[in-house]
């Protein structure tokens, strides 16, 4: 053994990971002599991580990635006025003063002009990507944003597609539930649609699915691929891509109209808890009592229609049959329709009547799996879903039902997302599971605020239902012309208004504008600056190629820089960052997040300087105080900062470490009153710690109640109920916003408005890829294959594609070597393992090597993570495909809610020019 | 007492690889080492397909094929179970590499990055003293040893455990002391039903890997088709193990050219003894024997990856064969030496008796190498031995063709040729019709059928029939042919064996969980519809 190694005079550094968005997680790093060596879990903050401690795959990538040869680790000025793939940029390195100049120049020239341009777009744009986890890198750079004013966050790095966009969407209006989950320690039984859990959900998922699977939880991985999370389950079920809506209507049905629903399902839940029996009138609208204006519910026991909160619990409210009722319906821009005897059924006679018709031998024809697999699967949801059973959580009954409903990416995005998002929900109410112990769970808040509580984020709206924060459809208040180029506020009314709107609306648009914006449209202007931070989308969006082509038409981009990728490639500066293990900055961990983090725990972790920065590289923090202070907006970036627009409020009525506004401060007395005043308010004022203190320790925590996973006590406590089955005010909201925008003679969103429905019916939505090879020229027989993409570990926003021991480990795992294509059809087309094959769209192709396999369907071949550089080192070599070069930007594959689905339809064939590089030819 | 192992869970581990990475940073491995990997296996055929994550490592063998097979004692197996490596001891010969059923061990030669030169990062954990040596996992032997000192329990205190099991994310990797009944490794062995992987091998390895699902789901053994020849044929299957590259050309050539020339040594003695030969030819025909014998002890010298302590080879004549294949050199060209300086009838029968040693350790080394099922065979060692034999009878008959070896009697010669052709092609035929059931897979099968024709033809058929021949025409010319298509057909066979039917022995699972599509998923679960 050398001498520096395992010796004493080490030092192991606490730090928290954040490289994908079920973190943070904690992890240490050994450090000697001011070398980083070793990465290990952080076991220190034992059982108050739902893992204990441990971190996942990636983490151990960061030493590497510290001393990646193939860092940018001096700021860079481009010598090529050309822009492109095939110009050279001609970085050369310039001193930081000489880099912050130009870029200060710039911003400052930009300031003179204006922040918005003469169309009313702002000049600066910038873009992060990442699921939000960027903002757990880029210190205060957030400030630096809130202190500039109006920035352009909605050009996408892959939004939409890659994300769960419409269980962002419909999930946060239904449930709260940006993000959901199951509640995995109090469930036995789960469906899931498609979602890598085992691969996306963290370590907490993977820890917690684990306990699940050794206690018998049961899993059935309904996908058209087995998936390293199919592998794991009980049974795959192998669908035919994008009917996933279909097989869960089926097993609706089956619950519904085959098996006796009233004995099976949670009937004061649907009762008293969701909207089911509201009465519909005959326009589709609630019949409400005219006085009141609020929906009426029929009463049984006194055979007549009672405003739907003047029931008291255990009432008998009708679910089913049809009634003669007088109201009034509440349409689109204040239209009223009094009725003195309508005929109005409950919403959920309407959702029976809508599901009458999905029997299971429909959906088996439409999704290619046996109608008695669909029944046995309703069968046993139904059963372990123990009606009626409770459970004691912190001293309270709650309802236990311990069955869950997961969606994947590709399901529950693009056209059928809201179909599938829809019954999920759906189904879990239908048995009493949505948002109690057992059932599906949303873990965290995006659109509507405080977005660190969900709890608190619950507040009563019209109708006995949440509020929530629509944009507005009506004449007066709709936002009539884009105030950013993806127009979000205009287009998107369930993507609200907050900070993170931007990335949730649709966030290809205006790469797709850029190039063919639709009649009538404004005019898109390009952003005089456009920052790109942790992010590639001309990589990681769909039709990258087009993406880089657009990216290269910019006027001036910044790019904080960790090697030459294939987006900076197009930049003007870089600005090397001091990354992962090299920069100062506190986040929260624990409460509730992504995947599965919810803990038992809460509060601050740090993440610190474990060696010096490599070269020059600069933390962001200070890149983000030198920004500000030589733009002139040093005291508000200083203010927003003090605001809580880095990590938290530095004010508050409770405690006062907020910053001198007119000074820069360096990263360290930032990060310290960050400390202070997290620590402050974690423990209620009891114990006030420095960031010293946290470099030594850490991590800070406080309890978290479990109460707090479920939304359902407070929705209870606030006499509130699930907006579901019936959706109403989707139906409103899209048939104003049909109004407004025909008023302004756009008709090419009118397939987008169809959506709108109050019970989403299913449409055949495999066709709408198929056919759209028409729309271009070509013919759908070309075509004959679904290429879809499964999240990779190993890889998932890590940054690490440059990382060869990344990809040592990682082609452990099928996929990470190549295309996987069934066996048998390889053998059809003459593929053998390992053969270069090449995949085509109508957009585009790909290259790859093949790797056959039998957990695939034969219709399917699958990408797993998304490749095809040409810039990033090693990554370049590795003569690895991406769906992301065969996925078109087409509005006709945009939903309704600004989302497409990450899959196309390819032709397969062998590469004979044998482009793509040998098996490990890489290293 | 003690014994360290570990409880592997199949239904827990998802194949993330993260104990991989993780044992790479605690044990500092270079690039594309890898001391705890995870496979990514798949069974059945679409629609009936199960995907499994199977940990492979290291077993720590309670009855460990690397450890006698070591000739220099770096390997070794501790009270605890454990085994070990020295790495200032072993000189690289491989020995242990292809006596591992496990595929567990590594040698690496070049001190290299993973960007090519090496990081700073990278020369500050590289271990100068592990290249050109055999490398495997340890159980983090460091961390266990600190145990007693810190007063801590290894598989209790994450401290003092292996960085795998304390590292995995879904709590599939467990560690303890199976000598403790209170351990959780024992209570896991106990409450579940777990299986050995080659526990027909008589390894008893130390990983037991649970199977069973609970919730009624009990596990199932592997269909027909999963192992059979078109699935152990598939190279991108990573249960088939791939030729081992341990043991190349040079190995070979030692094993051609060694057991030729000590096989030429006990021909003339036998040949002297029975009058065939003159004592004068049999110095000679020693000569020869000692200079080939030292070519093919080069080759070898070239192999091993720590020439300078080469010598470390003699240190385990208890159960080395290879130590002992060398002593038998250090006996045999001292009496070669002695007998050409000082002629003795005992010094010959010395000289003869360590060619006979020397043939008899090469071939109980192959046969010791359990992790090769072409060469673990129980017909191997007695095919080396008859074809040792052969070639030393057809170098002899070569060197009476060319006046090398002057007196030797065709009468003697011509009818062992023959006897000893037909033992060859005889323990051939033995040795492919019983290939399959002595477990050897079908791509080394097909290796070993590529050359069964031209070996039957060239090493069988043509030596019996100039032997017959030279019988009959007394004829020293058509002696010489058949000795040379004797070494040929020698060789051919041999350096297959060494360098293409020798694929590792690949991975297996007795039983797996019931899970997976069709026929293979789960049972159904309180579906009472």
């Amino acid at each position: 053994m050398s001498a520096d190694a395992k010796s004493s005079g080490t030092k192991k550094v606490p730090i928290y990971c954040n490289q994908c968005v079920c973190g943070p997680d904690l992890f240490k790093v050994e450090v000697k002599d001011g070398i980083a060596l070793r990465i290990e879990p952080n076991l220190d903050i034992g059982e108050a991580h739902p893992a204990q401690g441990r971190v996942c795959v990636k983490a151990y990538g960061l030493v590497q990635k510290t001393y990646n040869p193939n860092r940018i680790t001096r700021p860079m000025k481009r010598t090529n006025p050309n822009k492109g793939r095939e110009h050279d940029p001609g970085f050369v390195p310039v001193s930081w003063d000489e880099a912050l100049d130009i870029v200060a120049a710039k911003m400052n020239q930009i300031r003179a002009q204006g922040l918005t341009d003469e169309e009313g777009y702002p000049r600066l744009a910038a873009s992060f990507g990442g699921g939000g986890t960027p903002t757990r890198y880029m210190g205060s750079f957030p400030a630096f944003l809130s202190a500039w004013g109006a920035v352009d966050l909605g050009f996408g790095s892959g939004q939409g597609a890659k994300c769960y966009h419409s269980e962002h969407l419909y999930g946060e209006f239904w449930h709260r539930a940006f993000t959901v989950t199951v509640d995995s320690p109090n469930c036995d039984y789960i469906i899931n649609c498609g979602n890598n859990q085992e691969a996306s959900a963290g370590v907490t998922g993977v820890w917690r699915q684990a306990d699940a699977r050794a206690r018998g939880l049961k899993r059935v991985q309904v996908e058209p691929h087995l998936s390293v999370t199919g592998a794991v389950s009980a049974e795959w079920v192998p669908i035919r891509p994008k009917t996933d809506a279909a097989f869960l209507y089926a097993v609706m049905h089956r619950i519904l109209h085959e098996r006796d629903w009233r004995a099976l399902c949670d009937l004061r839940f649907l009762a008293e808890d969701t909207n089911s029996p509201y009465l519909v009138g005959p326009n589709g609208y609630f019949l409400r009592d005219p006085a009141a204006s609020k929906p009426l519910i029929w009463d049984l026991a006194e055979g007549k229609a009672r405003p739907f909160d003047q029931f008291a619990p255990g009432a008998s409210p009708a679910l089913e049959g049809s009634f003669t009722v007088a109201g009034v319906e509440e349409g689109p821009d204040g239209e009223r329709w009094q009725h003195d005897a309508a005929e109005a059924k409950p919403s959920f006679q309407m959702l029976r009547d809508h599901l009458a018709a999905c029997t299971p031998e429909w959906a088996a024809k439409e999704c290619d799996v046996p109608a008695a697999s669909i029944r046995r699967v309703a069968d046993e949801f139904v059963a372990h879903a123990k009606v009626g059973a409770t459970i004691q959580i912190e001293g309270r009954t709650l309802p236990h039902r311990p069955v869950g409903i997961m969606l994947g990416k590709g399901v529950n995005n693009g056209w059928g997302g809201y179909q599938a998002v829809w019954a999920r929900t759906l189904l879990a109410c239908l048995v009493g599971a949505l948002e109690v112990p057992g059932g599906t769970l949303g873990t965290k808040v995006r659109l509507n605020r405080p977005a660190d509580n969900r709890k608190k984020s619950v507040k009563p709206g019209p109708d006995g239902f949440m509020h929530y924060p629509f944009n507005a459809t009506t004449k007066a208040d709709w936002q009539a012309k884009p105030h950013i180029r993806n127009a979000y506020k205009m287009l998107v009314p369930l993507s609200a208004n907050s900070p993170w709107s931007a990335a949730l609306g649709p966030a290809h648009l205006p790469w797709l504008f850029q190039k063919n914006p639709p009649k009538p449209w404004p005019k898109q202007t390009l952003p005089a600056m456009w920052i790109c931070y942790r992010t590639n989308p001309a990589i990681s969006s769909w039709n990258a190629p087009a993406v880089a082509q657009r990216i290269a038409e910019f006027p001036f981009t910044l790019a904080f820089a960790y090697t030459l990728d294939e987006s900076n490639y197009m930049a003007d500066v870089l600005l090397p960052e001091a990354t992962d293990i090299e920069s100062l900055q506190l986040s929260r961990i624990g409460g509730t997040g992504s995947g599965e983090q919810f803990w038992h725990h809460q509060g601050w972790a740090i993440r610190q300087p474990a060696v010096a920065p490599a070269g020059e590289c600069m933390d962001m923090t200070d890149i983000a105080t030198e920004l500000a202070r030589r733009t002139g907006i040093l005291r508000r970036y200083n203010e927003a900062i003090n605001r809580g627009s880095a990590a938290t409020a530095l004010k508050t009525a409770d405690f006062d470490y907020s910053l001198d506004p007119e000074l820069p401060h360096t990263a360290e007395r930032i990060w310290d009153a960050v400390a202070k005043a997290a620590s402050h308010q974690l423990s209620e004022g009891k114990e006030v710690h420095g960031i010293d203190w946290f470099r030594e320790h850490g991590f800070m925590l406080r309890e978290f109640p479990q109460l707090d996973w479920y939304l359902y006590p407070e929705m209870k406590q606030q006499g509130l109920r699930f907006e579901l089955p019936y959706q109403e005010r989707i139906k409103r909201h899209g048939a104003q916003l049909a109004r407004r925008l025909h008023e302004i003679g756009i008709q090419w969103w009118n397939h987008q408005l169809e959506e709108y429905e109050a019970l989403p019916g299913y449409k055949r939505f495999p066709d709408i890829w198929t056919d759209y090879a028409r729309e271009v020229g070509r013919d759908p027989a070309e075509f004959p294959f679904w290429a879809l993409t499964a999240r990779s570990m190993q890889y998932a926003w890590g940054a690490n594609v440059g990382l060869p021991l990344i990809h040592e480990v990682a082609q452990n795992v099928a996929g990470h070597d190549g295309i996987i294509i069934n066996r048998t059809t390889a053998r059809r087309l003459g593929i053998a393992d390992g053969d270069p094959v090449v995949l085509a769209s109508v957009s585009g192709e790909t290259r790859g090597r093949a790797t056959l396999r039998e957990g695939i369907r034969p219709d399917t071949v699958l990408l797993v993570g998304q490749f095809d550089h040409w810039a990033t080192p090693y990554a370049k070599d590795l003569g690895l495909g991406s769906l992301n070069s065969l996925t078109p930007l087409a509005l006709s594959l945009t939903d309704a809610t600004g989302s497409g689905a990450d899959l196309f339809r390819v032709s397969v064939r062998k590469d004979s020019s044998g482009q793509a590089v040998a098996r490990g030819g890489a290293r | 007492m003690t014994r360290y192992g570990m409880v592997v869970d199949l239904n827990r581990c998802v194949g993330c690889q993260t104990c991989t990475i993780a044992c790479k940073h605690a044990n500092d491995t270079p690039p594309g080492v890898q001391w705890r990997r995870v496979l990514d296996v798949e069974y059945g055929s679409f629609p009936d397909v199960e995907r499994v994550f199977l940990v492979t490592g290291c077993q720590h063998c309670a009855e460990p094929p690397c450890v006698p097979v070591c000739p220099t004692g770096a390997t070794r197996q501790r009270a605890d179970g454990l085994v070990t490596m020295d790495y200032d001891t072993c000189i690289g010969c491989a020995s242990c590499a292809v006596a591992c059923p496990y595929q567990a061990r590594t040698i690496v030669h070049e001190q290299t990055g993973y960007y090519g030169e090496q990081t700073v990062q990278e020369k500050k954990t590289s271990h100068a003293d592990r290249y050109g040596v055999a490398n495997k996992c340890t159980f983090c032997v460091e961390r266990i040893d600190d145990a007693a000192t810190l007063g801590l329990t290894p598989g209790v205190d994450p401290e003092v455990t292996p960085a795998c099991s304390v590292s995995c994310i879904a709590s599939a990797i467990r560690f303890g002391d199976f000598a403790d009944p209170a351990s959780e490794v024992s209570q896991l062995a106990k409450d579940n039903r777990t299986f050995q992987m080659h526990a027909e091998l008589g390894t008893d390895p130390q990983i037991r890997y649970l199977y069973e699902i609970p919730g009624g789901t009990p596990g199932r053994m592997p269909d027909a088709a999963d192992a059979d020849d078109e699935a152990m044929s598939d190279p991108s299957n990573p249960l088939v193990g791939a030729r081992q590259r341990f043991w190349d050309y040079r190995a070979a050539m030692n094993f051609f050219l060694g057991a030729m020339a000590s096989g030429l040594a006990v021909v003339a003695w036998l040949a002297n003894t029975a009058g065939a030969m003159g004592d004068s030819t049999l110095r000679s025909v020693n000569l020869i024997a000692a200079a080939v014998m030292a070519v093919g002890l080069f080759f070898v010298f070239l192999k091993i990856g720590r020439k300078a302590r080469f010598i470390r080879v003699l240190m385990r004549p208890q159960s080395s064969w290879m130590t002992r294949e060398t002593w038998c050199v250090g006996v045999f060209y001292p009496a070669v030496a002695a007998g050409t300086l000082a002629p003795h009838p005992a010094l010959n029968l010395v000289a003869a008796l360590a060619a006979a040693g020397f043939l008899a350790c090469q071939a109980r080394m192959v046969y010791a190498s359990k992790g090769i099922a072409a060469w673990r065979t129980p017909l191997v060692p007695w095919m080396l031995a008859a074809t040792g034999l052969f070639e030393g009878l057809g170098l002899l008959s070569v060197a009476v063709a060319l006046g090398a070896a002057h007196g030797v009697a065709l009468w003697a010669l011509a009818p062992a040729g023959l006897v000893l052709a037909a033992v060859n092609a005889a323990l051939w035929r033995r040795y492919r019709a019983t290939a399959k059931a002595m477990g050897i897979g079908p791509l080394s099968r097909r290796d070993l059928a590529a050359i069964s024709p031209a070996l039957h033809v060239l090493g069988h058929a043509a030596p019996a029939l100039l032997y017959a021949l030279c019988l009959v025409a007394g004829s020293p010319a058509l002696a010489g042919l058949a000795g040379a298509a004797a070494v040929a057909g020698g060789a051919l066979w041999k350096f297959t064996l060494i360098t293409r039917a020798c694929h590792q022995q690949g991975f297996a699972l007795p039983m797996m969980p019931q899970r997976g599509s069709g026929t293979r998923a789960a049972p159904e679960r309180l579906a009472a519809g």
